[in-house]
C-alpha cells in the first residue's frame, strides 16, 4: 500500500481531510484559507455523492 | 413584495406555526405531483423519469391555481441516467429492465457481505468507494480501467447536474406559485442504511441472529454519518425539516426487543444530533408505528414531524400530539379507490379528530401510487381549503 492508500477514516463530511492534502504539498506560499475552503467545498459534494448511493 | 411573495410568506408562516405545533389561520396542506399525472398528460413514465425538463415542465403545468402550502416535490423520484452512467444495479427503471409505463423496482441483494462488517465500521466511507460502489456498479468491476473512470466522471457530472436542474426548478415553482419547499437534507434511519441497500432484509435479519455485535456497531458508524447527511452540510438550512423515509421500522418487521435493541437507539441518536444543530425530522412512519409510540415520545419535543401512514391516528394525536406535529391523515388508497366525495368527507374528520387544536399538516399517509385519480387529489386539496379554517 502507497503511501497515499493508507487508510484516512475520514469524519462524516469528509473524503480526504485537508490536512492530509495541505502535508503533501508541504510549503505553501499563498492563502491557505482560500485553497482550504474550496478543497472541503469539493470534498463535501463528493461525500454527498458517495453517501447517495448508500442511502437509498 | 409582490402577491406571489406575500402568499409564499403567507404559507411559510401557516407552515412554521404547524411545525412548532402551533394553531395557524388555517391547517397546512402538502402535496405532491405523483407518477398518477402521467395518464393525464399523455406521457409515459420513462420518458417523466430519464428527461428531467419534461417532468419539470408537467409539474409547472400542474401547479397554477392549484390552493396548497407545501410542495413536496415531481413524479420522479430517480434520475436514471445518472443510475445508468454508473451501470448501478440498484434499480430497476421505466423502460430500462421493465415496461415503459411500469414504476421503478428496487433490486435488493447482499451487496455487504457478512465479512464485510469489520472493515465497513473501521472507515465507512473508505469502504464505500472500495468496495460498495463497485458491487452496485457494472461499470465500476474493474477500478482504475478505463470504463470505471469514465463511469464515476459521469456519474458525478450527472449528480452535480441534477442538483443544478432541480434547485432551478424548485426556484422557479416557488417564484410562479408562491408554495413552500417541504424540506431540505435526506437521511435514513442507521439500521435502515444498513438493512435496505447494505445488507439487504434477508442478509440483516440473519445478522440480527448470527452477529448482533456486528450489527450494533455497523449502526453506531453510521449514525454519524446519518447526522451529517440530515444536516445537509455545515451552516445549511434548518428552518425546513429533513426528509427520512423509515423502513424496517414498522411493525411488525422486528420484533419489539429487536426493534428496542437494534432499531431505536441509533435512529434516537440520529434525531438528538440533528436536533441538537437545530434541524427537525420529517419522520416518514410508512407503515404502522403504533407500538411505537411511546418510545417516539421520549424524544426532544418538536424535534420530529410524526407522519402518519397506517399508525393508529387517534393513538398518535394522544400520546404525541401537542409535543410533535403531526401530518398525514389521508390514505393512499383512498386516492386510488375512493371517490371525490370519499374523500372530502374523510377530510372533515380527520381535521375533526387531529387538527383541532393546531400542531397537524394534512397529507397522504404515505408516497401516492401510480393509480391515483387526479380528481380525488384535487379533492383532498378542495376540502382542506373548504374545511380547514381555524
Amino acid at each position: 500500500m502507497s503511501e497515499k492508500e493508507k487508510a484516512l477514516n475520514p469524519d462524516p463530511g469528509v473524503c480526504v481531510p485537508w490536512e492530509v492534502k495541505k502535508a503533501e504539498i508541504g510549503e505553501f506560499p499563498g492563502n491557505e484559507a482560500i485553497t482550504k475552503k474550496e478543497w472541503e467545498k469539493l470534498d463535501d459534494f463528493a461525500y454527498n455523492f458517495i453517501w447517495f448511493w448508500a442511502q437509498r | 413584495m409582490n402577491e406571489k411573495e406575500m402568499l409564499y410568506q403567507k404559507r411559510l408562516e401557516r407552515y412554521m406555526t404547524a411545525m412548532d405545533c402551533g394553531k395557524p389561520d388555517m391547517v397546512p396542506v402538502a402535496f405532491g405531483v405523483g407518477e398518477w399525472i402521467t395518464k393525464y398528460t399523455g406521457t409515459t413514465l420513462q420518458e417523466i423519469y430519464y428527461d428531467l425538463d419534461k417532468s419539470n415542465n408537467v409539474v409547472s403545468e400542474m401547479l397554477p391555481g392549484l390552493d396548497f402550502d407545501i410542495f413536496k416535490g415531481g413524479p420522479a423520484l430517480w434520475w436514471p441516467p445518472m443510475f445508468d452512467a454508473m451501470g448501478s444495479k440498484l434499480y430497476k427503471f421505466p423502460g430500462m429492465g421493465v415496461d415503459e409505463n411500469s414504476t421503478f423496482q428496487f433490486n435488493e441483494q447482499e451487496y455487504m457481505k457478512a465479512d464485510d462488517y469489520d472493515e465497513f465500521i473501521a472507515s465507512p466511507t473508505e469502504w464505500l468507494v472500495n468496495h460498495y460502489l463497485p458491487n452496485i456498479s457494472t461499470e465500476l468491476e474493474n477500478p482504475g480501467s478505463y470504463r470505471s473512470t469514465v463511469a464515476l466522471i459521469k456519474g458525478a457530472a450527472a449528480f452535480a447536474m441534477q442538483g443544478g436542474i432541480m434547485a432551478a426548478a424548485w426556484g422557479k415553482w416557488t417564484m410562479e406559485n408562491g408554495i413552500v419547499g417541504q424540506g431540505t437534507g435526506f437521511t435514513k434511519a442507521p439500521f435502515d442504511t444498513l438493512g435496505d441497500a447494505l445488507r439487504g432484509m434477508k442478509g440483516v435479519l440473519l445478522d440480527l441472529r448470527r452477529r448482533p455485535e456486528k450489527v450494533l456497531a455497523a449502526c453506531d458508524a453510521i449514525t454519524p454519518h446519518n447526522v451529517n447527511c440530515g444536516l445537509a452540510g455545515a451552516g445549511a438550512d434548518t428552518r425546513f425539516p429533513c426528509f427520512v423515509p423509515l423502513h424496517r421500522g414498522a411493525y411488525p418487521f422486528l420484533n419489539p426487543k429487536q426493534w428496542d435493541t437494534f432499531y431505536w437507539p441509533s435512529l434516537k441518536a440520529t434525531i438528538e444530533g440533528m436536533w441538537a444543530k437545530g434541524k427537525r425530522m420529517l419522520f416518514y412512519a410508512e407503515g404502522d408505528w403504533t407500538p411505537y409510540l411511546e418510545k417516539i415520545a421520549e424524544l426532544p419535543d418538536k424535534s420530529i414531524i410524526f407522519q402518519i401512514d397506517t399508525t393508529d391516528a387517534k393513538k398518535a394525536k394522544k400520546i404525541l400530539g401537542g409535543r410533535f406535529c403531526l401530518q398525514g391523515g389521508v390514505p393512499t388508497t383512498l386516492l386510488t379507490y375512493g371517490t371525490p366525495e370519499k374523500v372530502k368527507e374523510h377530510i372533515k374528520r380527520t381535521f375533526d379528530e387531529l387538527a383541532c387544536d393546531g400542531g397537524f399538516i394534512l397529507d397522504t399517509g404515505g408516497v401516492v401510487m401510480g393509480d391515483a385519480k387526479k380528481e380525488n387529489a384535487i379533492a383532498m386539496i378542495e376540502a382542506a381549503r373548504k374545511y380547514g379554517i381555524y
